[in-house]
């Protein structure tokens, strides 16, 4: 409908005539500029040119498609909204891309049964729009989620601000319809009923970065929302006292439905930021805690995270007086990533997760990075379930500056890794921690995963080069990582 | 962390070899102390064309296996304890052979607690219940093994052990390798240590129990419908059938058990949410702290497992069946129909959860009719009905785990890579896995 | 072809040939400090409403952004694969304000379509419609009244039913037919309805004086809206003065990619309002354009500071008025409304609560948010006449979140009123469509009437 007259600068090569049967003139890309918008996902430092985009409109269509490639030996890799922040879905191979841009609709929500089925291109929040009216919501909440889709989702695993209390998004999917590697389509817990008998597909298949299939159709679990939610904001005079006031919080057995913490430096961040809220310039660490739930229960559990605040020596604590202060508080702590901008040229972020015991052992490690680097580092961490974020602040234009806060985002990663952590909580491997993943697995490990990669994907043409480290590329992948870069 | 000595349980596995009912028996006993030896056992008996079957607690000798004679019957029982546990953390490492019950003790002194509640928590043990993926009525709130385990150690056949996950309770690394071994019956490799998330233990429980009469269960269903519609947060609502119930409570009717698990204020809220809520002619009960516990720990026992069946005048059969949560109430009530003099169905399933128990005891033939219906009823509903319990001999007749799904070659690939010579629990499986 | 065009002009040694790679071959190039804030991260998608349509990355901010860089790093040519995704843009501004880098893509998507005119002159039934419009109409405002006129006569002489009636319509291209269906009821030009006055005086004493951008399609087709602009402003003190050198503001030639005649459009205005203080709009279109006159100078450091001063002065007329206080009305306007957030209001301007504040404070009126409210109506300029399919699809989604039950819908653009009521009578709906001020004008007129009356009614007793 919107395809303009223009005139055809490449000649159709034969794949390309073929896709276009499957799919129609106007839901295929092929000409150079158009490709070009396709070249990366939300991770710029590698680019690489797909060989054609296609825009299946339903499962069928896919299905076609991924035979046709899977015949003629043809790399593809399955994209949503291109916000994966590791490269999942840039193709490396001069994939086809399937966009599942046009499979967005919502397909029917079960409010007895608290399910609701989507198409893989149903973007995140508006699944939480669509069924607010009713009271319910769609817990994994990562912070592209008005624009990332359900089925990227998936296959990253997304978490979220909530990922404590309620978990993310491998918890949430109770059904998947697949289009594996082969062309063939399978349904894998049809109908959002649980533990359906043999191995868990549903559960592999969540989180492996799209390398084993396409997932076409997507069963989820809604939940109700909470009657109530209450937040406290404490200031710290030392990191210690903060992180032991997060496992204080914990010991009394609570369980936020956020527990947030800032350093010094974030802070200076993000109250040069967009949305200042007045924290004292001369504190050490924040914590912003949210507790949720019934009503009757939520002053009690305030009262105790106040009591173990003070006994954790808290400069000042308090609790959100109005919505409107609730919102600013979050405001600010959301916006963090890009209030840095505000203090630096270019920062760069990382995603380790940690035990949260080894807070204070990894924060001084940090510490000990951003001094050996000459550049500062910020943490905003979510402390409820370890999952830190080092900001590594650098200015690009001063030579050598660049290379030094990419080694300094591996050491951070390092660090986290030596403590018994991960390099990533919630932004994939895709292509930028590849290398990174023998930090935490050995050769035995990576290749027990491997080797169910083949199960599914024996050619190895579904998204290939991602996750795991390839042997024989090792220059080139230590190349990727040098130059990974997040530019303000 | 000093590694814990725990009290032995009082089942060891030498008796259970004397015992031929539910199969799954081995030629050989191993019981192993260490990880070192359970890998050597497996690269040893792989190399030499062996067949191992794995038992920790013995439970579940009753769930799924057409074999009697493998040659080493692989005992975790004793490979037990606590090996890391960090409270701050709120993660616990542990070792397979540890029962629910051990683990929850000790997890107790922290007022800590691992969210799964299966049955028979002084005799089955956590690596047992992981394999199996077995659940009980709170999964609606806290979930099931899959949402609680995040790191595993496992020992592939060939000897090679490897780490799934982590320490940690987010983390996206790699593929979600704990997931391929919850539920996979031992058929993979042998879990050697398993890191679970852990959760405070709720300040205060309740357990609401509402007793409705047999031509009130329309009127149930709009309630529960209400129930999940409000913003209260029940931690179950497991509806017991009334075969059950008059042995739960001695009362002919149907129950649905509502439990709360929160701080107190909260808790006495929702109590009085149901009471002020619920439909007239509903006789309501509540029971509150220990009594709720215990209470639980009676309904742990209800359905029967290879080491209490020891039923010699009539066939017992357990059947798992998964629905959509309110088709919960269809199986209920499809349990009235199928019931016959010579065979009661004991039934409850999970309103918010979809599993369903269905415990048929009486003459052979009629469960067995028993258990066809109801997987055929099951299959025409999209869900599925596992025979989680049954005599050995019988296995062979009925498949215990359904039909293969168009899919099964996915399992066949994931077995032959990782089993290629069925080393494990050979024919324990779906599809003869 | 294209490519081969763009490489024949880089070798005839154009304006701004030198070592880099770029492949812009003009003056006026998209600014590198525009693009080096985006990171890439696609929060901008679900805001724009071609992206929401095609599902097409080059249709999205981010992607054509991608692209504009592109060409600069010479990686491709400015040419109809690279013009496409440019123009498709209704440069509604919504990725402005989803952006959290604040990535001005409005202004690179200007700057890009400066480039793609020069490189590639329109031609063909486009090429005729935009100059008709854009060069031999707006900029003219005596043949804009000679417009006026015949449209004035088409209406009345009762030749628009008899042609509606027998269909001649369509011989016109559909979309300009389905226009002409809504062309609203011509009234006269404030600007010469005014043609003597100095300036039209405030009711009470003048707390302020204000000068009004009349606008050329706005005084010929909408001067109603005019006319209740004066009547707003002068009923709350205001002083107005209707400069007589003013022209066309030039928003749709630099939305069209004629900055040069954009920037010649600008200097006149700017110094038609040189001696104002404040210069109130009330099409969001406009208003937009003349707060981004500096944009259009970046390489003439001059005007660029006289533009910059003249920038400052701009207002739209919600926003002055909410700024300086205004009289609430006592009349009732008993009217279920329903406001929709002009682009170059909301998303280019950043003005939203103040004209839902106005609509609020008319007594009688039931106030309804309409879901997605402030996204592309598909208007945009003249989009709906060179789009017509794209502007057509982003009406339809549009159409869909307006309240079925709302009589009437509100805004701050006339674009945006065209637009709608085009929606209104394509999918049956019944609601009218009004300016913001219309509504304000007709509650103070109300006032007056009733205070008429009630003058009556005393005189009478007494």
């Amino acid at each position: 409908m919107f395809r303009s007259k223009r005139k055809r600068q490449t000649r159709k090569d034969v794949h390309v005539a073929q896709l276009e049967a499957i799919v129609g003139p106007t839901e295929i890309l092929y000409e150079r500029e158009d490709l070009l918008s396709y070249d990366c996902d939300g991770f710029t430092v590698h680019k690489a040119m797909p060989k054609a985009v296609v825009f299946p409109k339903n499962t069928e269509e896919v299905a076609a498609i991924v035979r046709y490639c899977s015949v003629h030996n043809l790399p593809f890799l399955a994209r949503g909204a291109g916000t994966g922040l590791s490269g999942g879905a840039i193709p490396l191979n001069g994939e086809v891309i399937i966009s599942l841009g046009k499979m967005r609709n919502l397909l029917s929500v079960d409010y007895e049964n608290r399910q609701a089925v989507v198409q893989p291109g149903f973007v995140n929040l508006k699944l939480t729009n669509s069924i607010s009216n009713k009271g319910y919501y769609y817990a994994p909440d990562p912070s592209s989620q008005y624009v990332c889709t359900i089925g990227g989702n998936v296959a990253e695993n997304a978490g979220g601000a909530h990922c404590l209390k309620y978990g993310v998004t491998t918890n949430h999917i109770l059904g998947l319809e697949v289009v594996l590697p082969n062309g063939e389509i399978i349904e894998i817990s049809e109908d959002g009923i649980p533990d359906s008998p043999g191995y868990d597909l549903m559960g592999l298949l969540t989180g492996s970065e799209g390398t084993l299939g396409i997932v076409t159709k997507i069963t989820v679990r809604i939940l109700k929302n909470p009657q109530g939610k209450q937040t406290v904001l404490a200031y710290f005079d030392n990191v210690e006292d903060g992180s032991r006031a997060v496992s204080g919080i914990i010991s009394a057995g609570i369980v936020p439905a956020a527990l947030e913490m800032m350093d010094k430096t974030a802070i200076e961040g993000v109250e040069a930021g967009a949305y200042p809220v007045g924290h004292p310039d001369d504190i050490e660490a924040l914590l912003l805690i949210e507790v949720d739930g019934i009503i009757a229960g939520i002053d009690e559990q305030i009262d105790e995270i106040l009591t173990v605040c003070k006994s954790r020596n808290v400069r000042e604590v308090k609790v959100a007086e109005s919505e409107e202060e609730r919102g600013k508080w979050w405001a600010n702590r959301k916006t963090g990533f890009g209030a840095m901008g505000a203090i630096s040229p270019d920062y760069l972020v990382q995603d380790g997760v940690i035990p949260r015991s080894k807070l204070p052992e990894v924060l001084r490690r940090i510490k000990e990075i951003s001094e050996e680097s000459g550049l500062r580092i910020a943490n905003i961490f979510h402390a409820g379930d370890g999952n830190l974020h080092p900001l590594i602040l650098f200015d690009s234009r001063v030579p050598g500056e660049t290379e030094k806060a990419l080694e300094a985002g591996t050491a951070c990663l390092k660090a986290c890794a030596d403590v018994g952590g991960s390099i990533t909580g919630e932004h994939g491997v895709g292509i930028e921690k590849k290398e990174e993943m023998r930090f935490i697995f050995t050769d035995e490990e990576l290749e027990a995963q491997t080797r169910i990669r083949e199960v599914f994907n024996p050619d190895d043409l579904l998204n290939k080069g991602k996750l795991f480290p390839t042997p024989s590329r090792c220059m080139d992948v230590k190349k990727v990582i040098k130059d990974t870069v997040a530019v303000k | 962390m000093e590694i814990q000595d725990m009290p032995q349980t009082s089942i060891t596995a030498s008796s259970m070899l004397k015992d031929d009912k539910f199969g799954n028996n081995g030629v050989e006993m191993a019981v192993p102390g260490s990880e070192e030896e359970i890998a050597d056992i497996l690269h040893k008996a792989n190399e030499n064309g062996k067949k191992i079957a794995i038992i920790s607690g013995g439970t579940k000798r009753g769930y799924g296996g057409l074999k009697n004679d493998y040659d080493i019957l692989l005992s975790l029982a004793q490979y037990k304890g606590v090996v890391e546990h960090t409270a701050g953390d709120m993660t616990v490492t542990v070792r397979p052979g540890t029962t629910i019950k051990e683990l929850q003790d000790f997890l107790r002194e922290f007022d800590q607690m691992a969210s799964i509640d299966p049955a028979w928590p002084e005799q089955a043990t956590i690596g047992g219940v992981i394999a199996a993926n077995e659940s009980g009525p709170k999964r609606m709130k806290y979930g099931s093994a899959r949402d609680l385990v995040i790191g595993l150690r496992v020992a592939y056949p060939d000897g090679t052990v490897i780490r799934t996950g982590g320490k940690v309770v987010k983390n996206v690394a790699g593929y979600d390798m704990n997931k391929l071994f919850i539920g996979s019956m031992g058929t993979l490799g042998v879990i050697t240590e398993v890191t679970m998330k852990l959760r405070p233990v709720p300040k205060c429980e309740s357990l609401v129990k509402l007793f409705v009469s047999k031509e009130q269960l329309e009127d149930l269903k709009t309630f529960v419908v209400q129930i999940q519609d409000s913003m209260i947060e029940p931690a179950s609502l497991e509806l017991v059938n009334p075969a059950l119930s008059k042995k739960l409570f001695n009362r002919d009717v149907y129950t649905l058990l509502v439990a709360f698990e929160d701080v107190e204020n909260s808790v006495r809220y929702q109590e009085k949410w149901i009471e002020d809520n619920k439909l007239s002619g509903m006789d309501m009960d509540v029971s509150s702290q220990t009594e709720a516990q215990a209470f639980w720990n009676a309904f742990s026992k209800v359905s029967p497992n290879s080491l209490t069946d020891d039923e010699v005048n009539s066939t017992r059969a357990v059947i798992k069946i998964g629905s959509k949560n309110l088709d919960v109430f269809e199986w209920l009530a499809e349990a009235e129909t199928l019931q016959t003099k010579n065979m009661t169905i004991k039934m409850h399933g999970g309103l918010g959860h979809g599993i369903t128990n269905a415990i048929c005891t009486g003459n052979e033939s009629e469960v067995k009719q028993a258990i066809e219906r109801i997987r055929s009823r099951a299959e025409d509903r999209k869900g599925y009905a596992i025979v989680k319990h049954l005599p050995y001999a019988l296995r062979h007749e009925i498949d215990v785990w359904g039909k293969k799904p168009a899919y099964f070659f996915l399992f066949e690939g994931i077995k032959k890579k990782n089993d290629p010579n069925n080393t494990l629990n050979h024919k324990r499986f779906a599809g003869g896995i | 072809m294209a490519k081969s065009l763009a490489a024949q002009l880089k070798e005839s040694a154009p304006p701004c040939a030198d070592a880099s790679p770029s492949n812009y071959l003009f003056k006026d190039h998209p600014d590198e400090n525009k693009w080096a804030d985006c990171v890439h991260c696609g929060m901008c998608l679900e805001s724009c409403p071609t992206y929401l349509e095609t599902g097409k990355e080059q249709h999205s901010p981010r992607g054509r952004v991608h692209l504009i860089k592109s060409v600069a790093e010479g990686q491709i040519s400015v040419n109809e694969h690279f013009a496409d995704p440019v123009f498709q843009c209704l440069d509604c501004r919504a990725c402005t304000t989803a952006c959290p880098a604040d990535v001005d893509v409005g202004g690179l998507i200007e700057e890009a379509r400066g480039q793609v005119r020069k490189a590639i002159p329109l031609k063909g039934w486009k090429g005729a419609v935009s100059g008709f419009f854009l060069k031999g109409l707006f900029p003219h405002p005596d043949r804009m009244r000679t417009v006026s006129g015949l449209l004035k006569f088409y209406q009345k002489s009762g030749l628009q039913s008899a042609v509606r009636k027998t269909g001649a319509l369509k011989i016109m291209p559909s979309h300009l037919a389905d226009m002409e269906a809504i062309m609203p009821k011509v009234k006269q030009p404030v600007q010469k309805k005014y043609k003597d006055y100095k300036f039209i005086p405030a009711k009470g004493n003048p707390k302020a004086r204000v000068a009004m951008l009349t606008g050329c399609i706005m005084d010929v087709m909408f001067s109603d809206i005019n006319e209740s602009t004066i009547n707003v402003l002068t009923h709350n003190d205001n002083d107005v003065v209707l400069p007589k050198n003013q022209t066309c503001c030039g928003a749709l030639h630099v939305h069209a990619g004629d900055r040069d005649m954009g920037r010649k459009l600008a200097k006149q205005n700017i110094e038609a309002f040189q001696e104002e203080g404040k210069v109130v709009v009330n099409a969001a279109g406009c208003g937009c354009a003349l707060k981004e006159y500096p944009e259009l100078f970046k390489d003439d450091p001059e005007w660029k500071a006289k533009a910059e001063v003249f920038s400052d002065k701009v207002e739209d007329i919600s926003k002055y008025l909410y700024d300086t206080g205004y009289e609430k009305p006592k009349s009732t306007v008993n009217k279920k409304i329903t406001y929709h957030d002009a682009c170059h209001l909301a998303h280019g301007q950043g003005v939203r609560h103040e004209p839902r504040q106005l609509l609020q404070d008319i007594p009688g009126v039931e106030y309804t948010e309409m879901a997605n409210a402030d996204t592309c109506c598909g208007s945009a300029g003249i989009y709906n006449i060179t789009n017509p399919d794209m502007a057509g699809a982003v009406l339809e989604r549009k159409m869909e979140n307006v309240p079925e039950e709302v009589e009437m819908i509100s805004m701050g653009n006339p674009g945006c009123m065209l637009q709608m009521a085009l929606g209104v009578q394509k999918y049956g709906r019944r609601s009218e469509i009004v300016h913001t001020v219309q509504l304000l004008d007709w509650a103070y007129q109300k006032d007056k009437e009733n205070i008429a009356a009630n003058q009556k009614a005393i005189t009478m007793k007494g």
